[in-house]
This record gives C-alpha cells, sequence and structure tokens, in this order.
C-alpha cells in the first residue's frame, strides 16, 4: 500500500493506494504554523480501518521548502566562489560572496590554485553563518577545488553544512549552481527539522515504511537524498499534478493537461506518454537555479474567479474576492457560470443566475451569460497553451539537424482535473478542435501524484580523452579513463553503472535508465586528431509505480 | 523593456568543412562551455535567439551562384545565414538594443560570384543580412566594419561599386597572410570612392594599435559617413593565441573594441584559437555589447601574449596619419578616380578558392554613369579541379539604376549569350530584387 500526502496552499491532502486502486483519501486544511500538524492528520483519517504496517511507501510532496522560501526564514548563509575570469559575479548573487583564487578552465584542468589563507579570511568574516555554499567556476567538470576549498572550511565550520555547487547538478551553468547551492544550505536546516518530525510522527504510528519526498520535475527522493539536497523539494505542487494525471490518465498522444483549480490553470504539455520538462531550471525568488522542473505555465483563471467588465470589455480573473455567488459569495464568478449553464450540480442555482444577470444585464437568457464567460475564459486558456507550446519551439537548438527536423508540437488531447476542469476543459478542448477527458479522482490528483511517482536521480559522466580522465560531477569523482580505446558506448556504460551505484546507494530500485543527453566531440589539434570529448547525462526513468484504475470510498468525483 | 542584446547562438555542433578542419564541430565547442558556465544566456540584460533558416531568396539578392547556388551549400550555410538576419530583425523590430549573430559557418571571403568555398566562406552572412536590411526596412547607408585578422575580401568585393556601404577592415598586412590583399589602395571603384577602407597592419599589432585606429580612423569615418546602421564582422583572430595568424590582440582589446564600436549587430567571423582565445573574447564582446562590466575577462595564459614593438607602433601611428590625409581629401581624389576611369571602370583579377582549388580569372566593368552608379559586369573564367574551365557572364543593374543603365546592362548580357562564349548567363536585377538565369 502506497501513502501519498500533498501540502497544498488551502488543503492537505492524504490518499491510500492499493491494487491500482485509491482505497482511501482525506482532505484537511493547511496547518501554515506547523505543517506536520496536517500531515499527521491526512495521514490518520486516511488509514482509519487500516494497518499502518502494510504501507510499504510514504511520499510527500510538501511545501517546507517553498515556505521557508517565501516567507524568507532562511538560515544565514556563508558563500563562497572560485570565478575565475569571467563575467563580475558578485552583485548578482543572494548575497554578497567571499571571492577566492583558483580557476578551473572548461576542459576541467586546474589553472590556478586556491589558497588556504584567503579561506581563513573569508570564514573569520563569515563566523557567525549558520551553514556554508562553496561554489567554483567548472566545478561539474573537475570538483577538485570545491572539495578542497570544503575541506579547508570544514576544520573552522565544524559541524555546520556545507553545500557545494557541483554536487547539486553536474551540468554547466556556475550562476545557477551558486544560486542552487546558497539555497540549499539556507534551507538545510529547516528541512532536517522537518523530516526528524515526519519521521518520529510516521514511527509513532508504526509507519516503517522508507519515505520519499517530491522533487519539482515529478520524480521523488528518498529522505535520507532529500536531506542533502533539500532545495530540490521546492515548488512540487504543480509536478504533483502532472504525476497525477500520469496515472490516472496517461495520454498516448501528443496532449495538453489543464490542473483547474479555484484561481489558477496549471498547464503542462505531454508527448510520448511523459510531461515535457523545462529547458532551464527554476527561479527561486528571482534568481535562476540549476533545480529542474517541468514545463507548465500557470494562467490566472480558476473557479473562483472573479468576473466584471471593464472598458466594455468582459473580465475573467486573475482576482479572486472570495467563493461563488452560489456559495454565498458576493460576486460573480466562473464557478457560478459553470453552474447557471448546468455543466456541474452545486451551490444555490438561483443565486448563480443572479451573478449571470449582473453580468448580461436583461438582454441575454442566464445561459448565454454563463456560455460567453465560458467561452472568454477558454479563450485566455487556449492562449496560454499557444504559448507555451511557442516558448517551447522558440528555445534554441545548437545542431543543424535538430533546427531543420523540427516538427510543430500538435496536440490531440485535452485532460482536465482539479475542481474547476469539468466546466472549462470541454470548451477548450473544443476550440482547439481536439477531444478531452476529465479522469476521475481530479479532487484528490496531487496526493495521488506523489503517492506513485517513481524515484529518480542522475549522473552526468564527462570523459576527455585528450586529458585521460572522466568526471562524475554528483558523486565527486575524477578518475583516469580505464583504457585507451575509450567510446561513446563505454561512457554510456560508464555512467550507467555510476547510476546504478548511486541510486543503491540511496536505497532505490531502478526499473529502467534512459539518457537525458549526450555530446560528442573529437579533439583536433595541428591538423591531427588527439581524442575526445564525450559527455552523457543519465537518469533513473521518471514514472508512476502504478497506473489508476479504480477507487473506493464516498465523495470521489 | 526592451533588451541590451539579442543573442543568436548556433555552433552548427554537427557541421564541418572536413573532420580536422578549422571549422569543425569542436570550433565553439569551449565558446558554448564559457557562455553557458558564466550564466550569461540567463542575464535579464540577454534574450537568446533561436535562428531561422534564410531563402535562396535571401542568398540570391547578394550572390550569383555559378552553375547556381544551391548545390555549392549545405543547410548549414542558410542557418548562418539565417542567424544573421534573425539578429537584424531582433534589432529592427526593437526587442532588443543591439545584438550578436554568434554562427558558423563564416562568410566574410564569399565574393558575389561564387564558384566554391574559398576562406572557409560560402556564401556571405554580413552581406546578406546587409540587402535583407534594405530590402526589407528600407535603409540606405550601412558601415560594415570587420575585425577579422584576414582582409574581408569577400564583403569588399560585394560593396566595392556601393557608395552606401562603407566598408573597414583592418587585417595583418596582405603581404603576411591569407588572402593576400586589403591594401590601402584599395578604396572602391570611382563612383564608390573612399568607401572601402582598408588598414593592414603589421604582424604583432597589440591592443594599443587596435585602438589606436579605432580612435584615429574608424571612429572619425564612420561619424562622417553617418551610417544607419552599423554592423561588426567580428572574426576574433586577431587574438595573441591564434594558429592561423601572427597578432597579439587579447579579449580585454576585443571587448573594449565592441564597447566603443557600438555596433548595431556583430556577426562572427574567423577565429581558430578555439580554447585559449574564443572564450574569453566572446564572453568580453557578449558583456560588452549588453552594456556590462567585462573587466574580469581575462585569458588565464595572458603573460602569453607579446607586447607591441616600438616600430610598430610608429609604423600604425604613420598609416593613420597618411589615411587621415586621403580621408579628408576623398571628395577631390574621388572626382579624379572618375575622370581617370572615362566610360567604363575595369579590372582584371584572379581569384582563388582555397578550399575548393579554384581558379577564377575575372574580368570586371562597371559603366561611369553621371545619373547612377552604373550597370556591373562580370565574366568570370574558373578552372575546377577536375571539372575543367566553367565560365559565366553576369549584368548586375544595381539599385536606383537610371533607366539606361538598365536597359544597357540588361542589353549587354543578351548579346553575351547571343556571342555564346560563356557556358552561364546572369542577370542579377537589384532594384527589382530577383536573379535571373538566362
Amino acid at each position: 500500500m502506497l501513502l501519498g500526502i500533498d501540502v497544498g496552499g488551502t488543503f492537505t491532502d492524504a490518499v491510500v493506494v492499493d491494487d491500482n486502486q485509491v482505497i482511501r483519501h482525506a482532505k484537511t486544511p493547511t496547518t501554515h504554523g506547523s505543517l506536520l500538524a496536517c500531515i499527521t492528520q491526512a495521514v490518520d483519517q486516511s488509514l482509519i480501518g487500516l494497518k499502518s504496517s502494510e504501507i510499504t511507501r510514504v511520499a510527500l510532496s510538501t511545501t517546507i521548502v517553498t515556505n521557508a522560501i517565501v516567507e524568507g526564514q532562511l538560515a544565514k548563509v556563508g558563500l563562497l566562489v572560485i570565478p575565475g575570469p569571467g563575467m563580475k559575479i558578485e552583485n548578482l548573487l543572494p548575497v554578497p560572496p567571499a571571492i577566492l583564487s583558483g580557476y578551473t578552465d572548461h576542459r576541467g584542468r586546474k589553472v590556478a590554485g586556491i589558497a588556504e589563507h584567503e579561506i581563513r579570511a573569508a570564514f573569520d568574516c563569515l563566523k557567525d553563518c549558520d551553514a556554508f555554499a562553496i561554489s567554483g567556476k567548472f566545478a561539474n567538470r573537475n570538483p577538485g577545488q570545491e572539495l578542497e576549498a570544503a575541506a579547508s572550511l570544514r576544520q573552522q565550520a565544524g559541524h555546520r553544512h556545507i553545500s557545494l555547487g557541483s554536487q547539486i547538478t553536474g551540468s554547466l551553468n556556475f550562476w545557477r549552481r551558486t544560486n542552487s547551492a546558497y539555497y540549499n544550505a539556507a534551507v538545510w536546516s529547516c528541512f532536517q527539522e522537518f523530516a526528524n518530525a515526519v519521521e518520529a510522527a510516521l514511527r509513532q504510528r508504526c509507519i516503517h515504511a522508507p519515505v520519499y519526498i517530491l522533487k519539482a520535475d515529478g520524480g521523488t527522493m528518498p529522505l535520507s537524498v532529500a536531506r542533502t539536497i533539500p532545495v530540490e523539494a521546492i515548488f512540487t505542487g504543480p509536478a504533483a499534478s502532472v504525476f497525477g494525471v500520469m496515472t490516472l490518465a496517461c495520454p498516448a498522444v501528443p496532449s495538453v493537461s489543464l490542473d483547474i483549480g479555484g484561481t489558477t490553470t496549471d498547464i503542462a504539455l505531454w508527448q510520448q506518454g511523459l510531461p515535457l520538462f523545462a529547458g532551464q531550471g527554476i527561479a527561486i525568488a528571482g534568481y535562476p537555479t540549476s533545480i529542474r522542473s517541468l514545463r507548465l505555465r500557470s494562467v490566472g483563471i480558476g473557479g473562483d474567479s472573479l468576473v466584471r467588465w471593464e472598458n466594455n470589455h468582459l473580465k475573467i480573473g486573475p482576482q479572486r474576492l472570495g467563493p461563488a455567488m452560489a456559495l454565498g459569495g458576493e460576486y460573480p464568478t466562473v464557478s457560478d457560470a459553470f453552474i447557471a449553464a448546468g455543466l456541474v450540480n452545486f451551490g444555490d442555482r438561483k443565486r448563480a443566475e443572479q451573478a449571470m444577470a449582473q453580468i448580461g444585464g436583461a438582454s441575454l437568457s442566464f445561459a448565454e451569460t454563463a456560455n460567453f464567460i465560458i467561452d472568454q475564459a477558454a479563450t485566455q486558456i487556449v492562449q496560454a497553451i499557444n504559448a507555451l507550446i511557442s516558448e517551447w519551439t522558440a528555445e534554441p537548438v545548437y545542431c543543424v539537424a535538430d533546427l531543420v527536423n523540427t516538427s510543430a508540437f500538435k496536440p490531440e488531447l485535452v485532460i482536465g482535473v482539479g475542481g474547476a476542469a469539468r466546466g472549462l476543459v470541454p470548451a477548450v478542448a473544443q476550440k482547439m478542435g481536439i477531444a478531452c477527458r476529465l479522469p476521475a479522482g481530479g479532487a484528490v490528483v496531487n496526493a495521488i501524484g506523489a503517492a506513485v511517482a517513481r524515484p529518480t536521480m542522475e549522473v552526468t559522466v564527462r570523459a576527455d580523452t585528450a586529458i585521460g580522465e572522466y568526471t562524475v560531477a554528483e558523486c565527486g569523482v575524477k578518475a583516469a579513463v580505464p583504457r585507451l580505446r575509450f567510446e561513446m558506448p563505454d561512457v554510456q556504460q560508464l555512467g550507467k553503472q555510476y547510476l546504478l551505484e548511486r541510486a543503491a546507494q540511496a536505497g532505490i530500485a531502478v526499473e529502467a535508465t534512459e539518457l537525458l543527453q549526450q555530446e560528442e566531440f573529437h579533439l583536433v589539434r595541428g591538423f591531427r586528431t588527439i581524442g575526445k570529448i564525450m559527455t552523457c547525462q543519465l537518469q533513473v526513468k521518471p514514472g508512476v509505480l502504478t497506473t489508476i484504475s479504480g477507487f473506493s470510498g464516498e465523495g470521489w468525483q | 523593456m526592451k533588451k541590451q542584446l539579442g543573442l543568436v547562438f548556433f555552433p552548427a555542433f554537427d557541421w564541418a568543412i572536413s573532420p580536422t578542419h578549422p571549422e569543425r564541430q569542436e570550433r565553439l565547442l569551449y565558446t558554448r562551455d564559457q557562455i553557458v558556465e558564466e550564466g550569461l544566456l540567463d542575464l535579464p540584460q540577454i534574450q537568446e535567439y533561436k535562428p531561422r533558416l534564410a531563402e535562396y531568396a535571401d542568398v540570391n539578392r547578394v550572390h550569383i551562384g555559378v552553375p547556381a547556388i544551391s548545390p555549392l551549400i549545405t543547410e548549414a550555410h542558410l542557418v548562418s545565414a539565417g542567424g544573421a538576419i534573425t539578429a537584424v530583425e531582433a534589432v529592427m523590430k526593437q526587442e532588443v538594443k543591439r545584438a550578436f549573430a554568434l554562427v558558423r559557418p563564416p562568410g566574410h571571403h564569399a565574393m558575389r560570384m561564387v564558384h566554391g568555398t574559398r576562406g572557409f566562406c560560402t556564401i556571405n552572412i554580413e552581406a546578406i543580412m546587409v540587402e535583407y536590411l534594405r530590402k526589407n526596412y528600407g535603409i540606405r547607408r550601412v558601415a560594415i566594419v570587420d575585425t577579422d585578422v584576414h582582409h574581408g575580401d569577400g564583403t569588399q568585393d560585394i560593396f566595392y561599386h556601393d557608395p552606401d556601404t562603407l566598408f573597414i577592415s583592418f587585417h595583418q598586412d596582405g603581404r603576411t597572410l591569407y588572402p593576400g590583399t586589403g591594401f590601402m589602395e584599395e578604396m572602391g571603384s570611382p563612383n564608390a570612392f573612399c568607401t572601402t577602407l582598408n588598414i593592414p597592419l603589421p604582424p604583432g599589432t597589440g591592443d594599443e594599435g587596435l585602438h589606436a585606429v579605432l580612435d584615429g580612423l574608424i571612429l572619425p569615418a564612420l561619424a562622417d559617413f553617418k551610417p544607419e546602421v552599423i554592423i561588426n564582422s567580428a572574426g576574433q583572430d586577431n587574438h595573441y593565441s591564434d594558429p592561423l595568424a601572427n597578432m597579439a590582440i587579447t579579449a580585454q582589446g576585443y571587448a573594449k573594441l565592441a564597447e566603443q564600436l557600438k555596433a548595431d549587430i556583430a556577426v562572427l567571423e574567423g577565429g581558430y584559437s578555439i580554447e585559449q582565445a574564443l572564450p574569453y573574447v566572446n564572453v568580453g564582446i557578449v558583456l560588452a555589447m549588453a552594456g556590462l562590466s567585462y573587466a574580469e575577462v581575462v585569458e588565464p595564459d595572458i603573460q602569453r601574449c607579446p607586447g607591441q614593438s616600438a616600430a610598430t607602433t610608429a609604423y600604425i601611428q604613420e598609416m593613420i596619419q597618411k589615411w587621415q590625409g586621403i580621408w579628408r581629401a576623398r571628395h577631390d581624389l574621388s572626382r579624379q578616380a572618375k575622370l581617370a576611369a572615362g566610360d567604363f571602370w575595369h579590372r582584371n583579377r584572379s581569384i582563388y578558392y582555397d578550399d575548393s582549388g579554384i581558379y577564377d580569372d575575372q574580368r570586371e566593368r562597371v559603366r561611369m554613369c553621371p545619373h547612377c552608379v552604373g550597370y556591373h559586369i562580370i565574366e568570370s573564367q574558373a578552372e575546377h579541379p577536375g571539372q575543367g574551365l566553367v565560365s559565366a557572364f553576369a549584368a548586375i543593374l544595381p539599385r536606383f539604376a537610371c533607366p539606361q543603365c538598365r536597359k544597357d546592362g540588361q542589353d549587354a548580357v543578351h548579346a553575351a549569350k547571343r556571342q555564346g562564349r560563356y557556358q552561364h548567363y546572369f542577370l542579377q536585377d537589384k532594384e527589382q530584387d530577383f536573379l535571373e538565369k538566362l
């Protein structure tokens, strides 16, 4: 039995999944002061009548990290950077960094050494920091100087946490790695406390199953991994929803999924049964990071969106001024239109019709006004879908073949989940001239997504046969290339080996791995080929542990 | 809000002239590494653009491919020319203040008539961009400043008879480097006199010499010419570490040049020190064009850069003074050149295609028309390896051609076709914007 928990802005949901069935679900208000309270309450509710010892996995999508950042509850972090020559970075970071000398170049070669005394001097200024982050340019190509600096800092920093840029990702982008390392250090102790509390609470309930935390890209990570890279647990809500869609209605054709809630619609795109991933990491408080996420777009339209006239134009959202009039609110909303149009059946229909009269006046019938509102809302959503597709299409590529052989993304299906999906999704699909699906279970889709999302993990192997070395940044490894003839298949093999090893260490069972990207270049010097640079990034394939084909229990919609 | 810099980055990681050629997949690998690693593409001042594909019509607006352009080029050429067009569009649509097309393959050795590839170039991406700009945005006066170490002989050839294009090239002296041209005496044909400025620099010229030329000659000439658009053919092989040349410019020198030149659009040309120079020079140029500090962009091996000798400094000073004198007297000199030419200006040239092994014997004529810049005839006899002689006759009708020149140019190509001494006949009508093969 899988237990999935989603801590949302308003409600916290828990579901128990057993044999392709959601057998329990619970909803409780989110307690913002102490997230543990609502988590335990949701867990307790969902486990009524079940044996807690039968839970085999607990997975949590939580706002703990997001809240810490949004509410500014960040630890004081001492940031040390090794930038070498290049762009001035000091004014671009969340805190002013201590700059260390030393430089590793684009091939991962140490060009200038770091100086111990600078690290001591930096520490003198950063003595009172709670945690530290170290980031070096091209440390993903050779983590050596970050590790050296960390070892030196450790002597003074004692037990305090030190985050390294290279351990967060093996990808290029010093600026993003530095921001990521900073935020990782800043939320580190807050996350440890939370993790301790969750573990204790589960133990009390005799749940000894392994605990997983959802990431922004919809993969999960074992709690032990989350404790070292807590920043990955940011902005997980939309990812939980998308993976919920995957298990409820995994689309075989190119598709769009919409999670339409009270105030917003979250849009995701699907190809070959998987959601598309964002080309770049997410930004935290305006600082770009290397934290991977899904390719999503949010538009300010939901069931509670305010409907009104402004300068002879019908405006919908993004404001929300309370619930629908049919539910006791004061102003007309999109939900009132659903009710007046007869698309959903809840609330006070008379009040919904009053709302339509306020908007449509005497010349239009209630139904005409309602359909007009729904049409306007659907138009805005379709525009946002098209913008998301164009943004993806406009993303640069660096090979001629990729530029010339592009085919347009044409969705064939719209999938809708969330409270307001029923009222809007058919209108969106109709405008796009394609089919739609509204899978059952959409109301607790986030908790379902968390329950079933597979753990993921990645490694980046980069071999430079001219230098005779390879690196695996995420593992802090730099070693000699094992033999003279070392080709791309060997690099992939090596990458797979490291990935499986790393996954095993974290307790992740690997079903399948996949290649995220690879590059191969011949090194030519003086008209002679002297070696190859080969990079490959592999990951444990994301997906869901099971598909959901049914449910038991009441209140399912 | 308008961003400072649009960056069209296209390293063509799957394209090479041949596996070990300087123009190979690896060329911009380390530049990509550095640009991405610095985080330049994430800066709020910079917008990255995906290049579009140029159309054959864009290419034929400039070039006369023999027997046609399509068999001579690959898709990569259309992408790099398209990248330059994408850059110019971003600037003209006011999405960005300036743009840099950091693309390959390069183009500045490609001349109007194209038989093959020379100096790694097949089609001239700046020239295609300039003519696109004129066609689509009604721009007339354009300045191109070529800062590649090799003389931009292709760009010079294309605009040699065009008084609306100021072409300035500084480069390592043609007596010491490919393509062996670009001397001060090459100043444009009489109707476009002194809109071609060549500044051949001695080997060993460093940042000091480069900036003396910029301050003493290039910037004042630009101020006098008053171009609507300034383009930088931003080759990077004047760098001290370049394996194909002998100059001593640094990343700082190039970045400061970009900062002071204030080009609307820069387009990458050569530069083959792919590890020691390109990552730093490109980051320097990108930062300078984006209006950001490039003070810390210094090559790790900067101590290898030789200083500029006193003799070189003196030589450059003298040349600047000589050029200043010519520039001041340019209107008089132009009148004299027109008088000396008579009814037709003409020249014979031998053009070598080093990458294709083609020798072209070219004869050019331009009518010295008092009403327009005059129609232009190219007669070409090219010896292709394994293929023998490939010959062509082309008449080019310039923009704003007078009715007489339009008629005479058309008559000339039809008459030549009747005589039948050539294999291919072309009419390039720049006014009506077409290239016709007769």
